[in-house]
């Protein structure tokens, strides 16, 4: 009845606002629309208790400040490895997943408007509490599912030049300042949320909508930075095996 | 079908509420986040006067040279930054207040005007003149990206380098030493070069370096305070692994060397077989930073301090081991007075 227990992958497309700011660049924030690509990779294997999840997410925006005088570009790849114990509940129409994930974010930020100190790196690596809830039911011998997952900030590692430290200095005289900087859900408050709602088109393919927000920020080396990401998607999700 | 609906929404709330993780999702959400200035008179100068004081990098040393006290500059230019005014009005109140810091890396640029401070070399003689230059490039001189070069008479090789803003291919730096394997000595001239990118000037500076060499100290901002430094971290000119250049080198200077040409003098300097001659150069010892305004400007200003290798300022410029300036009989006779000073010191060279 439900593609609960069965592998599935997702491929997701996004569009919505994105706001900026990163200290090291200016102290104005901008704004803007961006693109995202989203692919989960849900496998599931018949009676086993846990399961690992992989996603992939690119995302790309155009900002400008609030006069639209300059722009900034900000770029973003996050890879998240989950491993999930779930539990089948009401009548297996219900499953809960919880967890954590390892998050690895390579990304850059791009001001277009200057030549010194133009660019910020994002390099990161974290580690994060998850859980999932999937709810399927029926309407009119319609399948539907609705997905919500959620993580939150732990601890991680990241990569940030100190407060009025040079690329430069970095990395043509190799001058290390706190350049790796560990992080914790209080200096780096990381959370992604992403809400779907899939309808069983056919025996292997469902359509799927649904809201991605990913809130990415970091206060670190006196830097304070963030990239706030809304997106409202739109893909296809395969099954893989039997439903 | 609305009692199908209810009974689903009523068993997800059933379900939902024991879920362990929704705690964590009533968490309140912690932003990372800072308060911008509104876009005023008054919040963009409020935004540039606290961009300069939490960023700029050379407070004390001028505090020390001529005076500056940037608090009290806030209480002069606040007053002027007030009420109704246009942009032009404000551009003006802002660079007047930027100008007090006597520094040609601090800009503001505008879609109508670029704020600056040139007084470093606009209140001195240039010293330097293209039509005397021309005289002895002539029109058979070669050009390599920024450099343009040519052997003159007396068997001195002649390197002009106007600006370090495109780099200069390691290729054409073995062609150029190449062309002047045969030559007594080299000359190589500087004036006007406000500088660009720092690895061009060290590419080649390296070619002019035989052993490994300290030629300086850098540092930059840890924190918001005046006073925030980070350690002075020692910086090493590695000798080029190509074509090095042995003979005697006389480098031209004037005022209007700024920036990483400034930093190419700090390196040469470092070097036995290489003197200087002209005038004092315009500094310009901060590395740059950017960051913009309420309104769109964009400022520019000092942020990394660096020094030459006996830990001493150059922000305002590197003296001449031979203070030579262009002279008016020279100048009539068509006589560059650097150039000729050169080649006589290389003549001479002991």
């Amino acid at each position: 009845m439900l593609p609960l227990t069965a592998a599935a992958q997702s491929h997701m497309i996004g569009l919505g606002p994105s706001r900026v700011l990163d200290t090291y660049i200016s102290q104005e924030k901008y704004s803007g629309i961006g693109l995202t690509y989203l692919y989960i990779r849900e496998g599931k294997k018949p009676g086993k208790h846990w399961q690992n999840n992989i996603e992939h997410e690119i995302d790309l925006s155009k900002t400008k400040d609030r006069t639209n005088t300059t722009s900034m570009l900000e770029g973003n790849y996050n890879l998240y490895w989950g491993r999930y114990r779930q539990w089948l509940l009401c009548d297996n129409r219900l499953k809960l997943q919880a967890g954590g994930l390892a998050n690895v974010n390579l990304g850059f930020l791009y001001d277009m408007s200057t030549s010194n100190n133009p660019a910020q790196a994002r390099i990161a690596l974290n580690l994060m509490p998850a859980g999932i809830a999937t709810y399927g039911f029926d309407i009119k011998q319609q399948h539907f599912s609705l997905r919500y997952e959620l993580n939150l900030p732990l601890f991680g590692l990241m990569f940030s030049p100190h407060y009025g430290q040079s690329y430069y200095e970095i990395f043509n005289r190799g001058n290390y300042d706190h350049n790796i900087v560990p992080t914790t859900f209080v200096s780096a408050p990381n959370f992604r949320q992403l809400l779907t709602l899939d309808w069983q088109a056919t025996e292997k393919w469902d359509i799927r909508i649904g809201y991605l927000g990913n809130y990415q920020q970091a206060a670190v080396n006196n830097l304070k930075n963030h990239i706030y990401t809304h997106r409202f998607v739109i893909g296809i999700t395969k099954t893989i095996g039997e439903r | 079908m609305n009692s199908l609906l209810m009974r689903h929404i009523r068993r997800m709330v059933k379900a939902v509420a024991f879920l362990p993780f929704y705690l964590f999702a009533l968490l309140p959400l912690s932003c990372v986040d800072v308060t911008e200035h509104e876009d005023t008179p008054e919040g963009n100068f409020e935004a540039l006067w606290r961009i300069i004081d939490e960023h700029y990098c050379f407070f004390d040393y001028k505090q020390q040279v001529y005076g500056l006290d940037w608090d009290a500059i806030y209480n002069i230019y606040k007053v002027r930054a007030k009420g109704p005014m246009n942009d032009y009005q404000l551009f003006e109140v802002l660079t007047d207040m930027l100008s007090e810091l006597k520094d040609g890396h601090v800009n503001l640029y505008t879609s109508f005007d670029n704020g600056r401070y040139w007084h470093w070399h606009e209140d001195y003689p240039s010293n330097f003149s293209d039509t005397l230059q021309r005289r002895y490039l002539g029109t058979d001189y070669h050009i390599a990206s920024v450099a343009q070069y040519k052997i003159l008479d007396d068997n001195i090789g002649y390197l002009y380098v106007g600006s370090f803003a495109n780099e200069i291919g390691e290729s054409s730096l073995d062609e150029i030493i190449k062309h002047f394997a045969f030559c007594n000595g080299l000359i190589v001239d500087i004036r006007g070069n406000g500088g660009g990118q720092l690895t061009t000037a060290e590419r080649l500076a390296a070619r002019f370096c035989h052993e490994k060499t300290l030629t300086g100290y850098l540092q930059h901002k840890t924190g918001k305070g005046h006073n925030d430094f980070s350690d002075k971290e020692a910086e090493y000119l590695e000798p080029s692994s190509r074509f090095r250049w042995q003979k005697p080198t006389v480098v031209l200077t004037n005022r209007e060397v700024f920036s990483a040409a400034n930093d190419f003098v700090k390196l040469m300097k470092c070097f036995p077989e290489v003197k200087t001659v002209g005038d004092q150069t315009g500094g310009g010892a901060g590395l740059p930073f950017t960051s913009s305004l309420p309104n769109g400007w964009t400022v520019r200003f000092s942020a990394c301090p660096s020094y030459d290798r006996n830990g001493q300022q150059i922000e305002f410029g590197i003296a001449p081991d031979y203070p030579v300036g262009q002279t008016d009989e020279d100048f009539a006779q068509g006589r560059d007075t650097l150039i000729e000073f050169a080649r006589k010191l290389l003549a001479e060279w002991k």
